[in-house]
């Protein structure tokens, strides 16, 4: 006695089709951070890899180490964040040493994940820090919509 | 002559299922790796464009050309509690009351209407301006992240029956507060 497996067959071949389907040769670039929802947006642009600041509850993290308390945004004073800017410009200093060693080229990217409640008055303050420094190409991760 | 049945006709005509074992364990392994790498969320990202007076020195081209003709559209639209403003360097855009160019529906965002006023600008002003691909967003503090990546959405391009318009793609932020 045999088992009967074409059924089964026929499930996995349809699966298998869906899910190379779904298939990305891009891979993961950007992983989301846990405790936030980005935002939706109907942007087709793929993501691409650049230094990543997240605006997570908690902490503000550039590649995932924290560098400055994200209560600091509340603080109504200055643009500029100290913590998150002396992290960027070491990352910066890294960058141009590699340029100028190995020629690999700092292109000045930052991607940046924040929470969609986030107010305007705390996301301008990274985005303007992030200016200050030498990473002038910003980009903000949102999750695409469909349609 | 003997005559008897072909050997032939008994044997080989039961169907023999294939054996599907081997193809089998292509599948469980193919299938969790597969699903493993699969994205189901999508990812993307909005460029952002630095502001046009950090841009660089408008220096070259512009010289030697009366400054008249360089008159700029500077399109604005500011994102308040009480819906949109719409302006250039020369008027702000506003209803007949003084209010906001386009109020807040039912507390939430007139995305939709932005699209299509802007896009009554876009028509007005291709042509005229150098800078018709250019446009500047200011907000509120307390406006979410969400409604300005909802707004640079609705000022990038939208569909008009079935049709993709690009309205200003080059979306910029300032920090200036109203």
């Amino acid at each position: 006695m045999r088992l009967q497996l074409t059924s089964m067959m026929d499930m996995f071949t349809i699966l298998l089709v869906f899910l190379l389907k779904t298939f990305s040769t891009y891979g993961q670039l950007i992983n989301p951070s846990q405790d936030l929802t980005l935002p939706t947006s109907r942007i087709q642009n793929p993501p691409e890899v650049g230094l990543d600041v997240t605006v997570s509850r908690e902490w503000i993290l550039v590649n995932g180490k924290p560098v400055e308390r994200t209560s600091e945004l509340q603080n109504p004073e200055g643009y500029i964040l100290t913590g998150l800017q002396t992290a960027l410009n070491q990352y910066a200093r890294e960058g141009r040493r590699l340029e100028e060693q190995y020629g690999t080229r700092f292109s000045g990217k930052v991607t940046i994940q924040g929470d969609k409640n986030l107010p305007y008055r705390m996301l301008i303050k990274v985005l303007a820090t992030c200016g200050q420094t030498d990473f002038p190409n910003m980009r903000l991760v949102v999750y695409q919509e469909e349609g | 002559m003997a005559l008897f049945q072909s050997r032939r006709s008994r044997h080989g005509f039961e169907l023999d299922q294939p054996n599907m074992t081997p193809m089998m364990n292509l599948m469980v392994v193919l299938i969790p790796l597969l699903l493993t790498s699969a994205e189901f969320v999508r990812l993307g990202v909005i460029e952002l464009n630095l502001p046009p007076a950090a841009a660089g020195p408008e220096g070259k081209e512009l010289a030697g050309l009366p400054v008249e003709t360089f008159q700029k559209l500077d399109l604005s639209v500011t994102i308040t509690d009480q819906g949109f403003f719409i302006s250039s360097a020369l008027a702000v855009l506003r209803d007949h009351a003084g209010g906001p160019t386009l109020s807040l529906q039912n507390g939430r965002y007139p995305f939709a209407e932005l699209s299509e006023t802007l896009y009554e600008v876009k028509q007005k002003a291709e042509g005229q301006y150098p800078d018709t691909e250019q446009i500047v967003l200011l907000a509120e503090p307390e406006v979410d992240y969400q409604t300005i990546v909802s707004t640079m959405d609705a000022s990038r391009m939208f569909r008009k029956n079935g049709e993709l318009i690009i309205l200003f793609p080059e979306v910029s932020l300032s920090a200036g507060i109203l």
